[in-house]
């Protein structure tokens, strides 16, 4: 299904009704799940992804295909971080079932594994394994990016020490990689359609910072257009950490309003309205 | 797998856990009636792509998410020779008095269970997966709602994700998600007649749920009456002693003697099973009930955990409290060994034993009776998920 470009220069609108920096609808919620550890489960349009985290704990005997990208195995001195993803038959608009050993699986596994390592304290847990298994139940385009906006919260909502979220978007550019368009225009958060038809990148940064943590381009793109595409998903990344700061920050009031945890030195300055 | 799932207690709890459990009444450790189930929560349409879901938390906290999908699939023209198939021909002779011979094919469900950590070709995930779709396929009635015309039919993909780590057998929350996923299920509405290449009405609210609703007036009457008014429920009974107890939580699965895993189903009011051709499933019909009709599909025993776990010592023979005490000599250790082979035989009062052999016939029956019952264990379940608002 081709993108009609030629419409997006008339009115500046793309397919979808949004403008090139746009988010679509993010919608977040944590401790989705009672028996695990961590969990949390993210909507972004209408991508839908469930996260549950068990752990750190003690590395169980190694079943499946678990990427061990992030720091070493069970006997290093910094915590494994194993990510598990299924992808549901039932996620996208045709069925297509993806097996365990799929390659594409599997790199999505090691890149959110290794961008957690690198911002979970590991180093506190030697010996130990963390364990993050994510459920795609829809798909409609920035399935990375979502699964470790997923992951994020996930860790968060288990209180593993890190240094701050990762929170990921992706980016495009309004023209091929053919179309030798000068005018060409950076997108924010691309939806399905136009991850088939165009080029983009998933960029996801450490916190407030501009440090990128991820960064994956998997179609062609020309190298002018690339750095306008990093600024527009670098700022979309900082939109994005508002939207999980927020959540975490509701869910903590909410918590402590119905008294299941207790109110902490630390929790003074937070507004309870 | 999962039926097999380690749990951490010792054979001391394990006997007391066992004895509070053979009392009568038996004495839950959460304190529940031995036919009481725990509270869920569930709802259905979650998935807007799929042709029906469902979710369901158990209170234990394990949840399960499972999405129905459908798709056209050109039926393959098979050369049918009756006289080859007995049953195939009994079927044809009874179909033939309607005007259309609707034929379903066990190949037009594909149904896949995903667990955490789990391959999804490990021997537990299979079980599980050809557990519940012969539960569904027994009757032979479901595959028929599948069929659109001569040449074409629904291809419909089940896939069942269980959503947290397996905590305890995970078997009855994947058949109850299952079972909304299927009640909430929806084809679109052929537009198209006879044998044409089929056309659909785009009017997703037009759409005919695939086990139509009684309260639903305009589309029972047109529709053929379904045999089965609804998806089968696989529920899991577990024996200790005589006492019959269902909905066992992890811990009472632990020291269970038997595990059943039994399908029910319901038919409709009028139609008496005379599908029998199947040899895995028993029909059982129960008598007409002013609730729900209720028959067997299948019976599985699940290998309990219990047969694994370590066994306790009695005293008498534990040398830490000085049971021989003076043995010295080799007369006396053989002496020791031959008291340690009658003390794994024989039952010690509060020392824990795994169960060995197989289940008492008569405890297997009263379990299967239990969940059929009128106002029995099935009936209650169907009538909770009655409740469930469908949309």
């Amino acid at each position: 299904m081709p993108l009609d470009t030629s419409a997006y220069s008339l009115a500046l609108l793309r397919v979808d009704g949004r403008r090139w920096n746009e988010l679509r609808r993010i919608h977040a919620q944590i401790r989705t799940q009672a028996a695990a550890d961590g969990s949390s489960y993210l909507e972004m349009g209408h991508t839908k992804v469930m996260c549950v985290v068990n752990g750190p704990s003690e590395p169980g005997p190694r079943r499946g295909a678990t990427s061990g990208g992030g720091g070493g195995g069970g006997q290093s001195k910094n915590a494994e971080v194993a990510v598990n993803i299924v992808i549901a038959g039932f996620s996208s608009v045709d069925r297509k079932r993806r097996g365990r050993g799929d390659k594409h699986i599997l790199e999505l596994q090691s890149t959110i594994s290794q961008a957690l390592a690198a911002s979970l304290h590991t180093h506190l847990f030697p010996h130990s394994t963390i364990n993050i298994s994510l459920h795609v139940l829809s798909q409609d385009g920035s399935l990375l990016a979502a699964l470790i906006n997923a992951a994020t919260l996930a860790c968060v909502d288990a209180g593993i020490p890190m240094t701050d979220y990762v929170a990921a978007c992706t980016a495009g550019s309004t023209s091929t990689y053919a179309a030798n368009d000068e005018g060409a225009d950076p997108l924010l958060d691309m939806n399905h359609q136009e991850e088939q038809e165009l080029p983009g990148l998933t960029v996801a940064t450490l916190g407030d910072s501009d440090r990128v943590a991820v960064l994956v381009c998997e179609s062609r793109v020309q190298v002018s257009r690339l750095e306008g595409m990093l600024a527009v998903g670098v700022d979309g990344c900082k939109q994005v950490r508002e939207i999980l700061d927020r959540v975490v920050r509701e869910k903590g009031i909410k918590m402590i309003q119905e008294g299941t945890v207790e109110r902490g030195v630390g929790l003074n300055d937070m507004e309870l309205d | 797998m999962a039926s097999t799932q380690h749990v951490l207690l010792s054979p001391a709890e394990l006997a007391y856990l066992h004895a509070s459990l053979s009392l009568t009444p038996p004495i839950r450790p959460d304190g529940r009636s031995p036919t009481q189930f725990r509270p869920l929560v569930a709802e259905t349409g979650i998935l807007p792509g799929t042709n029906g879901s469902a979710r369901i938390c158990f209170a234990d906290g394990t949840e399960a998410i499972v999405g129905v999908k459908a798709e056209v699939e050109r039926t393959r023209t098979r050369h049918d020779f009756p006289s080859l198939d007995e049953s195939a021909e009994d079927d044809d002779d009874l179909d033939d008095n309607q005007n259309e011979v609707i034929k379903g094919d066990n190949d037009w469900v594909e149904m896949t269970v995903e667990i955490p950590g789990y391959r999804d070709d490990d021997a537990g995930t299979v079980f599980l997966s050809a557990m519940l779709s012969e539960a569904l396929l027994a009757d032979g009635e479901f595959t028929k709602r599948l069929w659109i015309n001569q040449r074409f039919h629904w291809k419909l993909y089940l896939d069942i994700l269980l959503i947290s780590p397996p905590l305890s057998y995970p078997l009855p929350l994947l058949s109850l998600t299952t079972h909304l996923a299927l009640l909430a299920a929806r084809l679109p509405r052929l537009k198209s007649e006879g044998d044409e290449d089929p056309l659909f009405d785009d009017d997703w609210a037009a759409a005919p749920y695939l086990y139509p609703r009684p309260s639903e007036k305009g589309s029972k009457a047109t529709a053929p009456a379904p045999a089965a008014a609804r998806p089968p429920v696989t529920l899991l009974v577990m024996a200790v002693g005589n006492n019959i107890i269902f909905d066992p939580s992890k811990e009472e699965l632990a020291v269970a003697d038997v595990a059943l895993a039994v399908s029910v189903g319901e038919s409709s009011s009028s139609t008496t099973s005379t599908t029998s051709s199947k040899p895995t499933a028993m029909d059982i019909d129960t008598e007409e009930t002013k609730g729900h009709n209720l028959r067997l599909l299948s019976v599985r025993t699940i290998d309990p955990p219990s047969r694994l776990t370590p066994p306790g010592i009695p005293n008498a023979s534990n040398s830490a409290y000085g049971a021989n005490a003076g043995a010295k000599d080799a007369e006396k250790k053989k002496q020791q060994q031959e008291q340690a082979r009658t003390a794994e035989s024989e039952a010690v009062e509060g020392v824990w034993k795994a169960p060995r052999g197989g289940a008492k016939t008569l405890v297997m029956a009263t379990m299967v009776q239990k969940v059929l019952e009128k106002g029995g264990v099935a009936d209650e379940v169907l009538d909770a998920l009655d409740g469930v608002d469908l949309n």
